[in-house]
């Protein structure tokens, strides 16, 4: 380091602005350390249990992640761009899920996969417009609108649960195209394109910059709104796919069939090192995060371990994470 | 008199400022102290002392006739120092008794008495002939008003020693009038009150003692009997001039910029002012004069309610950012943290911020075009290091400064505001930033320079606009500008003269 | 500044006051809609159904007009709901029946320290937190229970809770009735009451005149989760059963009461009679709609929209939140008569 030129802003006091060796381990730490930890749970899996390491185990879960991997995409750029979360996942994959299988077969499995996520983006854009133009809180926003659209959702269907008529579809998406499951193939389509769009496209570096610091962006005449309501259309139309690729495997679709994907998913975004403060993080992160919660489920399974100690570690792994995020935030001189 | 408190040989430096240098200051009971100052003297850093907010680095301080160490704001107040800041510290969706009294609140067994507080309230407010609704909530007051119950709340806790800091800025005459009234009264009281103010005018009706403070020193403390607002002025401005602020001599084209009869209510009113091609204009005034704010409603950050915005003579209409940068502004805010810079993204990343659009097809950046782009603006104005991938917030104040100058050279703009561009900004950087600008105006840019560093606005401006309370007190030519000058204008003597 | 704009004439400040006294006049028009069309609305009986049915999510409303007032969200209350009742009901076999509630109580308490400890010292955004901490008392749930619902020893035992005892009150809706009338002598006519509201509004100021803020967060965390572990007790004796999936959609609408009671998310405004209110809405719309055999999930429709429109009208109005519109300025203002009185009541300049 050359350059040690002072910082002192309006306030007078000296700014943080230099690299010291402590802060560069905080801001080498979040790079690095999912990786490692990835390696690290797969070595451990493989000497608590001899199944563990096969392909068969490890494409399992692959396929097991998919679907809430599609999510995961959409989550990932409502926390880059400061959006907190998107709590109305549920009702945007039942909303695919149902219309999926409710229109297969009046238009066709495609046609009706489509509507679906058409209709899940609608919800998304009342959110966004709440959120991005009307500035009103995402908690509360994505809650009471998933309230909304799981009852409208319910009330086209009446309540009941709706099945499925289309077994060449579900035999598509179960089926594997060179040994990879279809699935899996889908959700690696859509991470990429959802990596491209945020490191290669203006939409993208919009969406970091209002994470980071809205006033500059707008300043730096960003149309801020439309950026933070893009976030949750996306989130929302992805939902939707989630929710008809569910739909198809399953052949059935009840109205709480998405229950428990935004808790996942936001689970996944938060160990993957992405803070909830926003303008960092990237669709590999918390991918890898997706990934960790995964392979240690798997772990837990393996080893017979009930459900409900899973549902402890993932509370733990989110607290774990986030006080870390703070805790190296602070650290790293970033506030 | 009795000494209330005596601040004895205080010093204090941040990392490359000395921002205070072996400052007395002493206070009496019933006696009203005015500290004046440039901006940027020190008088913040020793009032931010008295409160305990930072530590002196030497010095001491004697309240009531003993030697102290403020530990904390909360310590001062205890010790009977009440700060009232510019800034309003109050609880919008607490009453106004209920503000008055906060962190006092007289009760018993742990439920409110009501009327003991709204006694207390009331009884404050009464000795300063407020007509406030102690039952009012405190967020439907006018701001004068909010001022006057903060005042109110330092009062109430019975201090010995008051401190006021630019009360009058956000007041007109006539509210400052009821203010003047208020610090009467508390002088009468027997409190020490250290007054900070830029208005010279009222530091003459309302001081005993004037401390003068320039560059962290001070120049000079006496009665203000027999003082004048010129000899003020003289105190404050006489400094030698370190910096040297080479000009160029360009050509000067027609108007590019013209501002007519802007007008935003609470901050400024009937703006009127024009920038030629090639020509660098000042804006010149005291904080809280309106500056920034002109500034960001030309540019379009914040609505202005009258007045029109030309350049070359097309008026712009809907009133965003986005539309300012498409005529061809652009503003380099005068709070680069805030403002300025996206902190955790890369120098490449902010420069090519507001010009993503033309750097892309169908929302696809071409990166190779971005990459030349940032790689040209870095080098010109020698950002280091010229590491384009680097994370802005790990740059020097400095480099951060010169990326957002590049963010918005990229932009190519015609016409260029700059708000406080060398503020916080090492000798070096500041010298780079000045070539620049007058580089800029070389190649035909309109410039509208905002600058606190009346050195640094005199030597590089073409023509000076002075705004003293949001509004245009004078439009001054290079030959005719001189500190005194500007000085008369921005504190609102000019008029009086 | 001192010029009272046009626009601020009897319209707007009508608008004003229909938003903050919402909750009244959604509350008539809920009851009349509701005595249109369920015949004899108004008998005792059908009232005090209602409001049994909404007593045990008005404990975890009481809980959250707290933390909200404070500034703050907890999501944590229906699976605490969950874990007190668990406890409530599993402990009664090895420790008797009140211990057990206790017990469930002091599980409630401890559950919201915990939140409390996420949020005040690991600073940890309270969305995240109890989100983070509801996954984590659900999990406990599912595990002592092995997902299965449980049952008390004495079926009888609970009965007294749910029976009426002043005219046709139930004892778990006047404790609800005594706790919220509590809350509102707290919030408005205590000292520690008044500094919540202090810190939700404005922290940094509060701090600064020595209210020490952290604690008042940590206390409204404690405090919500007391609540809820309340709810799960009584819910649990109630039913006499202790079920791992209780509360689980429970939050959501007591958000929603609480905020068409007029408290605002962003914390330093809410009033305990207001979400007192927003609950009996709840219960008239629920009983009304039940009447007429809606089902339920038309029923969440419309509470979400209510809870949007409410939202949003809010942050509409949001630049003119300073605006007075207590009783006694309301009358001020619109009496004619009075204009001098109008001089010093102008809008706060945006700065």
């Amino acid at each position: 380091m050359t350059d040690t030129k002072l910082d002192t802003t309006i306030t007078g006091v000296p700014g943080t602005s230099r690299v010291t060796r402590a802060n560069l381990g905080a801001r080498l730490g979040p790079v690095i350390g999912m990786p490692v930890g990835i390696v690290l749970l797969l070595v451990i899996g493989t000497l608590l249990s001899d199944r563990f390491f096969s392909v068969g185990n490890l494409v399992n879960v692959l396929i097991n992640i998919s679907i809430l991997g599609v999510i995961v995409v959409g989550m990932t750029f409502v926390f880059i761009t400061r959006g907190v979360a998107d709590l109305s996942v549920p009702a945007t994959v039942a909303v695919g899920a149902i219309l999926t299988l409710g229109l297969q077969p009046a238009i066709g499995t495609f046609a009706a996969a489509l509507v679906g996520i058409l209709a899940a983006c609608g919800a998304g854009v009342v959110s966004g417009i709440l959120i991005g133009y009307a500035r009103i809180n995402p908690v509360i926003t994505t809650l009471g609108v998933s309230t909304i659209v799981l009852g409208i959702a319910q009330w086209s269907v009446g309540g009941v649960i709706v099945y499925g008529s289309d077994a060449d579809a579900q035999a598509f998406v179960n089926s594997r195209v060179f040994g990879i499951p279809v699935i899996v193939i889908i959700f690696v389509i859509v991470a990429v394109i959802g990596h491209l769009v945020l490191s290669r496209t203006t939409l993208g570096r919009w969406v970091y910059a209002a994470g980071s610091n809205p006033d500059a962006t707008r300043a730096s005449a960003v149309p801020l709104a439309r950026t933070r309501a893009s976030a949750f259309v996306m989130t929302a139309g992805l939902s939707g796919l989630a929710g008809a690729l569910l739909g198809i495997t399953l052949q059935t679709a009840r109205p709480a069939i998405g229950v428990g994907y935004e808790f996942d998913a936001i689970t996944a975004v938060v160990v993957g090192g992405i803070s909830l403060l926003g303008g960092s993080g990237s669709i590999p992160r918390a991918i890898g995060g997706l990934l960790f919660v995964a392979l240690l489920n798997n772990i837990l399974v393996l080893h017979g371990v009930p459900t409900a100690v899973q549902g402890i570690a993932k509370g733990l792994l989110i607290v774990g994470a986030v006080s870390l995020d703070i805790y190296l935030r602070r650290k790293g001189g970033r506030s | 008199m009795t000494v209330a408190l005596e601040m004895r040989g205080i010093s204090k430096s941040f990392p490359g400022i000395r921002a205070l240098a072996d400052v007395d200051l002493v206070a009496r009971a019933g006696e009203v102290h005015a500290i004046v100052g440039e901006n940027g003297a020190g008088k913040s850093t020793l009032m931010k002392i008295l409160a305990g907010v930072y530590q002196p680095d030497a010095g001491s301080i004697v309240l009531g006739g003993s030697e102290t160490r403020i530990a904390g704001p909360i310590d001062a107040r205890k010790r009977g120092i009440g700060m009232v800041y510019q800034e309003l510290n109050l609880v919008p969706d607490l009453t106004v008794a209920e503000n008055i009294m906060l962190g006092a609140t007289p009760a018993r067994f742990g439920f409110v008495r009501r009327r003991a507080l709204s006694d207390a309230a009331s009884a404050v407010l009464d000795a300063f002939n407020a007509r406030i609704d102690p039952s009012a909530l405190l967020g439907s007051l006018t701001v004068s008003q909010q001022q006057i119950v903060e005042i109110a709340k330092a009062y109430a806790q019975h201090p010995s020693i008051i401190v006021l800091d630019e009360p009058t800025s956000s007041l007109s005459e006539h509210e400052a009038q009821a203010l003047f009234h208020i610090v009467r009264r508390m002088r009468a009281d027997g409190i020490a009150i250290i007054y900070i103010s830029h208005r010279l005018r009222e530091v003459l009706d309302l001081a005993d003692q004037v401390t003068v403070l320039r560059d962290g020193q001070q120049i000079d403390t006496r009665a203000s009997d027999g003082l004048t607002a010129g000899e003020m002025i003289r105190l404050m401005v006489g400094r030698d001039l370190t910096d040297i602020f080479p000009k160029r001599v360009v050509p000067i084209g027609d108007v590019v910029l013209e501002v007519d009869g802007l007008m935003r209510a609470g901050a400024f009113s009937d703006v009127t002012l024009n920038v030629r091609a090639g020509e660098i204009v000042g804006l010149a005034g005291l904080v809280g004069a309106g500056r920034t704010e002109v500034a960001r409603a030309v540019f379009g950050l914040d609505r202005a309610q009258a007045g029109a915005v030309r350049v070359d003579g097309a008026e712009l209409v809907a009133r965003t950012p986005a539309q300012g940068v498409a005529a061809g502004i652009a503003y380099v805010p005068e709070d680069r943290k805030r403002d300025g810079i996206v902190p955790s993204a890369s120098i490449k990343d902010n420069v090519s911020l507001p010009v993503l659009r033309s750097l892309s097809t169908a929302g696809w950046i071409s990166r190779s075009r971005e990459r030349d782009l940032v790689r040209e603006q870095v080098e010109t104005l020698g950002v280091s290091p010229p590491v384009i991938e680097r994370a802005v917030d790990t740059l020097s104040g400095g480099n951060q400064q010169k990326v957002v100058i590049a963010k918005w050279l990229a932009a190519r703009p015609r016409v260029l505001i700059l708000d406080e561009p060398t503020r916080g900004v090492d000798v070096g950087a500041k010298a780079d930033i000045h070539a620049i600008i007058g580089e800029l105006a070389a190649a035909g840019t309109a410039i509208l320079l905002i600058s606190s560093e009346l050195p640094e606005v005199l030597a590089v401006s073409d023509r000076i606009y002075v705004l003293s309370e949001g509004r245009v007190t004078a439009e001054l030519d290079r030959t005719e500008a001189d500190e005194a000058a500007v000085m008369l204008a921005a504190t609102g003597e000019a008029a009086h003269a | 500044m001192s010029a009272v704009s046009p626009l601020r004439g009897g319209w707007s400040l009508a608008l004003l006051g229909l938003v903050r006294y919402r909750v009244i006049v959604i509350l008539i028009a809920t009851l009349v809609i509701a005595a249109t069309f369920v015949p004899g609305f108004f008998e005792a009986r059908t009232l005090s159904l209602g409001i049994d049915r909404v007593a045990t999510m008005g404990l975890i409303a009481i809980g959250l007009t707290v933390v909200l007032i404070a500034g703050q969200l907890d999501l944590s209350g229906g699976a605490i709901l969950a874990l007190s009742g668990i406890a409530a009901v599993g402990l009664q076999e090895s420790m008797g029946q009140v211990p057990a509630a206790i017990a469930g109580l002091g599980i409630g308490l401890l559950a919201g320290c915990c939140n409390g400890v996420l949020v005040v010292l690991l600073r940890i955004n309270s969305l995240v937190a109890t989100l983070a901490s509801m996954l984590l008392f659900r999990a406990v749930c599912h595990l002592i229970t092995d997902s299965r619902p449980i049952s008390g020893i004495d079926p009888f035992f609970g009965i007294p809770l749910t029976q009426p005892v002043l005219g046709t009150l139930s004892t778990r809706v006047f404790i609800f009735v005594v706790l919220i009338l509590l809350l509102h002598v707290w919030l408005t006519r205590m000292v520690s009451g008044r500094n919540l509201f202090a810190v939700g509004s404005n922290a940094t100021s509060a701090a600064a005149s020595g209210i020490r803020s952290r604690w008042y967060l940590f206390g409204a965390f404690a405090f919500s989760g007391l609540m809820a572990g309340l709810a799960g007790v009584t819910f649990g004796i109630a039913s006499n059963t202790g079920s791992p999936v209780f509360g689980d959609t429970i939050v959501l609408t007591a958000i929603a009461a609480v905020v068409i009671g007029g408290t605002r998310l962003e914390g330093g405004v809410g009033s305990a009679l207001g979400t007192l209110g927003g609950l009996l809405t709840l219960a008239a719309l629920t009983t009304a709609m039940e009447y007429q055999s809606i089902p339920a999930y038309v029923q969440d429709i419309v509470t979400g929209a209510i809870l949007l429109l409410l939202i949003l009208l809010d942050r509409l109005t949001h630049a003119k939140r300073g605006t007075d519109v207590s009783p006694t300025a309301l009358l001020r203002r619109l009496s004619p008569k009075r204009d001098a009185a109008r001089q010093h009541e102008t809008e706060r300049t945006p700065a």
